[in-house]
């Protein structure tokens, strides 16, 4: 019973689920808003006081949500590509409020308080959990926490499927004054009233707050208003002071005082400040897997990972089952698998470059990113065309509430990112950046008289998306296609792309070969995507086109090649009943491609090489043009039988390049236990295929046509455990073989009429790999949870080389292998028995945030030099070097701590931050590869990256 | 672009490994070496590529082994060589019993070691012409000429060798062929000035000297060789030289080449005496030059350096 202390019954208010809508329609555009009031007894007979719960917040919010409320995210699982972010398409809705008992010692001292907690809703609508996010002691928290836990909501809907969800509720206790008068409404209905109207703000960065309370005093009974999608509000109250008190999840409590006149409007806006720091990660739900692993990065990890320069590709690089890859280069090297392997997409489609300047910056603007997924295997049907791992990125839609926008600084590059609505529906995303490097190189290059000396490095990049079809006020999915008209569209259009030039010209007496190099390679992508959904069925097509250009000029040779692609995929998903649903789609890709190149006959493909000074071949001149279609049929289910999700599927692949024609089948199966509510059992099993690119098509001897699909069979087997609401365990093991992989070169072959060519590439390549990831993330829990932050560690074995004989030549870079009696397949050169990543974040306040990486693993396989006398070819003039078994030994371990330092001041409408970004922060020595002396004597080891400072700045609004 | 790509890789390594201090450079001649090994002629091609005698005749004729052994710290130590011709080119020691012909043995003294042989007429087996193991042995059966393997194993105190020749066999293949000419540096200048081989410059300071060879371009030929995708194809050769010196370094330590767009190297390097020198010497210097087709030839030169 409430307010033991008193004398006075309990007057239990009715919750009022209408009044104080605190959903932030960023998430879902929906959900039950609610607040709960109760009355307390007085207090006393001379202290007549009320104690109210006088407003409780339901949140609905989605991961890292740092400013700008968004409408109608993404798409529903069921049928959605796998990068939308989680929407819930149903809101839990309180069914059962049990009061809480006001703290008598806490009554009797007058003492009121405001308990924020998070409430954990189970699948079935039951409270799994609640934690307060930061305790106020005298009993408030206790008695919070024991009336929360008899609370009963409706289930809530994860991508239209039940699932556990986190909300943030604040429980407040007030104490109330005596009750009026009789009479006195009346009066205070006949007395002049004043108006005090105006827009709630993110201080910093100029969100509008919606779902916030706003009243004069602390009295519950007092006029309160409420603050709309666009943060506004107008509350009538008596004229006269106004201790205004503005209650947002979220935000600290902002208190003022205006002074109101009779019946005058005063127009005010408020800066709230935004509580714990910039993130905001308030409430967090999970899309259904049924992959057995998927790892979400959050925009903020990938800006502010330590050592990643802000790049989201190379955070991926700290998830478990992705070895390290050598300097600071971003290449994933997933579960045993080779560069190039593992598919980088965004939004869907793949992107044709990921790093700017070869291996620089990748393409990915990290300001532009909704999330990253990264699938290190056994991923869904829908994805295909590679052996190794998924990366899909999810970008970012524009702000549905008012014009935001960030720029950055650094050494390499600057960029902006401008995000806004344009009408009611349809809102707009667009970011930029170009490198600078170009204008600073000229300062740090030595000048010589006579002599020319010009490097030009330079790249930019660009995303740009246009969303329409928002839920436009809707609460729900299902609310939305009903003013619709029982179906409804949504989608939005974008086009990213990049350009990448580097120009090195270097002549002059000195010199002794004069370099002229010209390169520049560009690519654009225009998708579209539109949504449909109606009931249970949701199709989502997405078609998309590019255009990409290369130009190569060194010397007298010269390649110029344009590609132009045409794509779709189209999602269709229906979910027949609860225990059955269906997807199934078209993934398909046209390709025409030509090139034109003139170059001197280069050797070992126009003639027999001779060891040594390579001589000038006459000039050849080609045009070459190659027509390439990928296609891709897939068919997927998901069967819930009791605690099991079964989902088999498969996925047809067809390869049409010129004449060769290429098939290929991938069934897999994934099966999911959820042994309790926090555990869950996983496994899966399945084939993989990649198209080797059309490129590689092109007439003999250059290409090799009659090449087919690389092969993968993928297997894994887990388990993963939410011990609390903010820290996750998951422990997978895998096993993969890659077959028919393409390495270079092949063999050798005599043609009929007796002429000779080597294949440029063949199916030969082969691989396996098996270990054990775990990966432990601890989020933050609430806003004012300092701590976040995740442990991966892989240890694993990876095999790689060819199942055919070694080819009699090995005819340039790759595919070499160091003598004549080393096999053909043996421990693959990334291969990393452990792998171990420590990341942390830690807000220290008072806009100060601290982060560290700290990584280990073991040494890069080496061969070790047997040298007892020297092996020289007066040819090539250059020896020959005599080792050890292959691969018998490594490197050194690697070891290196990375540390970020941000710091950011919050102002009225904008925040600056400025962060200085150190990799190798004790300027470890660490060997990257082995290198020798001339004479293959004696081993020298190339050292890493060694301490490495970046400094930048960011202006966000 | 692709490719670019995983050159880029490749470029970052090398520039990373550019950073490590390694003592021992090419260019620095401290101990037992083998700095280059010619044939005169450098190739025999026969009048046809019928087993005709007159072609025999030719394949099997006397050429002139030379190579260049150095060994400054050796204080004229006897050098134990033999010299072996056999099958496969990699085959780098001439290892394979079954497949290999002792051409010479013996024991010399640095400097030049020439040899009078027959290789075309060594036979293996039950008679067999090591000819014909050669292109057996060859992935691509004599299509770029017969090339066996000379390999000179030579032996100075606890110091050991094997380097290999390749002796190339032609014959008319293609319109157009013809027998490759020894390359020979035309004259060497130091700061610019002629540097002939009695001379004796005096090199003072700290340097850097400039030394350079005289325009090769008049001597460069352009020769045909059979073709993988067309018949033939023609090439011009782009020489380059090796430098060497008995005390300091060359930097660039090689020369002259082509890189991969056509752009040929200029004969321009730059020799320093070692930062921490203080007494007066004697230099020899060695440039050797290679055409890339087999072909190759050196010139010695002596200067005194003075700090």
């Amino acid at each position: 019973m409430l307010g033991a202390a008193g004398s006075t019954p309990l007057q239990p208010l009715t919750p009022e689920f209408s009044t104080r809508p605190l959903l932030r329609p960023s998430l879902s555009g929906s959900g039950n808003p609610f607040s709960t009031r109760m009355l307390l007894p007085a207090m006393s007979p001379n202290v007549k006081a009320r104690s109210a719960l006088a407003a409780a917040s339901l949140l609905l919010a989605g991961p890292a949500l740092a400013q700008a409320p968004q409408a109608d995210a993404a798409q529903p699982e069921a049928a959605a590509p796998a990068q939308a972010q989680p929407t819930i398409t149903k809101p839990p809705e309180l069914l059962q409020q049990v009061e809480a008992q006001y703290p008598p010692e806490a009554l009797t001292q007058g003492l009121t308080a405001s308990v924020r907690l998070i409430i954990t809703i189970a699948e079935d609508g039951t409270v799994s959990d609640v934690q307060p996010t930061e305790a106020v002691g005298n009993g408030f928290d206790e008695a919070a926490i024991a009336a929360v836990r008899q609370f009963r909501f409706s289930p809530a809907e994860v991508d239209g499927v039940s699932a556990p969800v986190q909300v943030e509720y604040v429980y407040h206790f007030t104490l109330n004054a005596p009750p009026p008068a009789e009479g006195a409404q009346a009066e205070e209905q006949e007395a002049p009233k004043a108006t005090l109207t105006g827009q709630l703000i993110s201080r910093g960065s100029r969100s509008r707050v919606a779902g916030a309370t706003v009243r004069c005093g602390d009295d519950p009974d007092a006029p309160e208003a409420l603050s709309d999608a666009d943060g506004r509000f107008t509350l009538q109250v008596p004229p006269g002071e106004c201790a205004v008190r503005v209650v947002a999840s979220g935000y600290q409590l902002y208190q003022t005082k205006e002074q109101l006149k009779p019946n005058e409007t005063t127009e005010v806006n408020f800066y709230l400040a935004p509580s714990g720091g910039a993130l905001e990660t308030v409430v967090r739900s999970e899309r259904p897997k049924k992959e057995v692993v998927r790892r979400t990065i959050t925009r903020q990890e990938a800006q502010k990972t330590p050592g990643t320069f802000g790049d989201p590709i190379r955070v991926i690089q700290a998830l478990p089952g992705v070895a390290r890859a050598p300097f600071i280069s971003g290449e994933l090297l997933v579960r045993g698998s080779n560069p190039g392997q593992t598919a980088t997409m965004m939004d869907g489609v793949r992107i044709p470059i990921l790093f700017h300047l070869l291996g620089g910056p990748s393409v990915v603007n990290a300001e532009f990113i909704d999330q990253l997924d990264f699938y290190p295997g056994g991923y869904g049907s829908q994805y295909g065309r590679a052996v190794g791992g998924i990366v899909e990125v999810g970008t970012r839609k524009g702000a549905a509430d008012t014009l935001h926008g960030s720029v950055k600084i650094d050494l390499m590059d600057a960029g902006f990112f401008l995000e806004t609505p344009i009408t009611d529906g349809i809102s707009v995303a667009a970011a930029a950046r170009r490198s600078y490097i170009d204008t600073l190189l000229p300062a740090f290059l030595p000048k010589d008289e006579g002599s020319t000396l010009s490097v030009v490095p330079r790249y930019w990049d660009y995303q740009l998306r246009v969303d329409f079809g928002a839920k436009r006020g809707a609460a729900s999915e299902a609310e939305a296609q009903e003013q619709a008209g029982g179906a409804r569209s949504s989608g939005y259009v974008m086009a990213f792309g990049s350009d990448d030039q580097l120009r090195v010209v270097s002549s002059g007496p000195k010199v002794a070969t004069d370099i002229e190099l010209d390169t520049r390679t560009t690519f654009h992508r225009v998708k579209g995507d539109w949504t449909y959904r109606k009931g249970a069925l949701t199709s989502v097509f997405t078609p998309y086109v590019g255009l990409d250009n290369s130009s190569f000029d060194f010397g007298a040779a010269r390649q110029d090649g344009r590609q132009y692609s045409v794509g779709a995929r189209e999602v269709l998903g229906m979910e027949l009943s609860p225990m059955l649903t269906l997807r199934t789609g078209l993934d398909l890709v046209y390709e025409y491609e030509e090139y034109d190149v003139e170059f001197p006959a280069p050797e070992d493909l126009e003639y027999v090489a001779f060891p040594g000074a390579e001589s000038v071949g006459e000039m050849l001149k080609e045009s070459i043009s190659l027509d390439a279609f990928d296609g891709a049929l897939f068919l997927e289910a998901d069967v819930k039988v009791g605690k099991f999700t079964f989902t088999p599927g498969v996925r047809g692949n067809l390869q049409l390049v010129d004449d060769t024609r290429n098939l290929a089948l991938d069934p897999r199966l994934w099966v999911r236990y959820a042994a309790t509510e926090r555990t869950s059992l996983k496994g899966s099993v399945g084939l993989y295929s990649q198209a080797p690119e059309t490129f590689r098509f092109v007439i003999e001897p250059y290409g090799t046509p009659d090449l087919v699909y690389q092969r993968a069979f993928q297997t894994s087997l887990g388990v993963e455990h939410r011990f609390t609401d903010a820290l996750d365990v998951d422990l997978t093991g895998f096993f993969n073989r890659r077959f028919k992989n393409i390495v270079e070169p092949g063999q050798i072959i005599q043609r009929e009429g007796g002429t000779f060519f080597q294949e440029r590439y063949s199916n030969d390549g082969i691989g396996r790999a098996f270990g054990v990831e775990l990966m432990v993330k601890k989020n933050r829990a609430s806003a004012q949870d300092k701590w976040s932050g995740w442990l991966s560690y892989t240890l694993s074995r990876a095999l790689d080389g060819r199942a055919g004989p070694k080819p009699a030549r090995d005819g340039g870079f790759g595919g070499g292998f160091l003598d004549d009696q080393d096999a053909t397949f043996g421990l693959s050169p990334w291969d990393q028995t452990h792998i171990l990543t420590l990341v942390g974040n830690y807000i220290l306040g008072n806009g100060w945030e601290l982060g560290g990486r700290f990584r280990y693993t073991t040494g890069r396989p080496a061969s070790p030099l047997n040298h007892t006398y020297d092996v020289y070819n007066s040819e090539r003039n250059g020896y020959s070097p005599t080792y050890g078994p292959f691969f018998s030994s490594r490197t050194d371990g690697f070891h290196q701590l990375d540390v970020r330092v941000e710091k950011s001041w919050q102002f009225q409408s904008w925040t600056l931050a400025t962060y200085l970004d150190v990799q190798n922060i004790y300027n470890a020595s660490n060997a990257e590869f082995l290198t020798n002396d001339y004479r293959y004597r004696k081993e020298y080891e190339v050292p890493g990256i060694p301490i490495l400072p970046v400094l930048g700045v960011k202006g966000s609004f | 672009m692709k490719a670019l790509l995983k050159y880029g890789g490749l470029l970052l390594a090398l520039g990373a490994s550019a950073c490590i201090d390694i003592d021992d450079q090419p260019s620095k001649v401290h101990d037992f070496r083998v700095l280059g090994i010619s044939t005169e002629k450098p190739e025999l091609m026969a009048p046809d590529c019928e087993r005709t005698p007159e072609a025999l005749e030719v394949l099997t004729s006397e050429v002139r082994f030379r190579a260049l052994l150095v060994d400054p710290a050796g204080g004229g130590r006897p050098i134990q060589y033999t010299l072996w011709a056999c099958a496969d080119v990699e085959d780098e020691l001439c290892a394979d019993e079954a497949n290999r012909v002792k051409l010479a043995e013996g024991t010399t003294a640095e400097g030049e070691l020439s040899l009078a042989i027959r290789p075309g007429a060594a036979t293996v087996g039950e008679d067999i012409p090591l000819l014909l193991r050669v292109q057996e042995a060859d992935p691509f059966k004599g299509l770029g000429g017969i090339r066996m393997p000379l390999v000179l194993h030579a032996v100075a105190g606890d110091e050991e060798v094997y380097a290999q020749k390749l002796m190339v066999f032609w014959c008319p293949m293609v319109e157009g062929m013809k027998e490759n000419v020894q390359p020979v540096i035309p004259g060497l200048r130091v700061d610019d000035a002629p540097w002939t081989v009695d001379a004796l410059p005096e090199l003072r300071g700290e340097g850097p000297f400039v030394m350079t060879a005289d325009d090769v371009a008049p001597f460069e030929e352009t020769y045909v060789v059979p073709g993988l995708r067309e018949e033939s194809v023609t090439l011009q050769e782009a020489w380059e030289i090796a430098w060497y010196a008995t005390f300091g370094e060359f930097s660039p330590q090689v020369t002259g080449g082509a890189d991969l767009g056509g752009q040929k190297g200029k004969h321009r390097t730059e020799w320093e005496p070692p930062e921490d020198a203080k007494e007066a010497r004697e230099v020899t210097f060695w440039a050797v030059v290679r055409d890339g087709r087999g072909g190759m030839s050196w010139v010695s030169r002596r200067a005194r350096w003075s700090p």
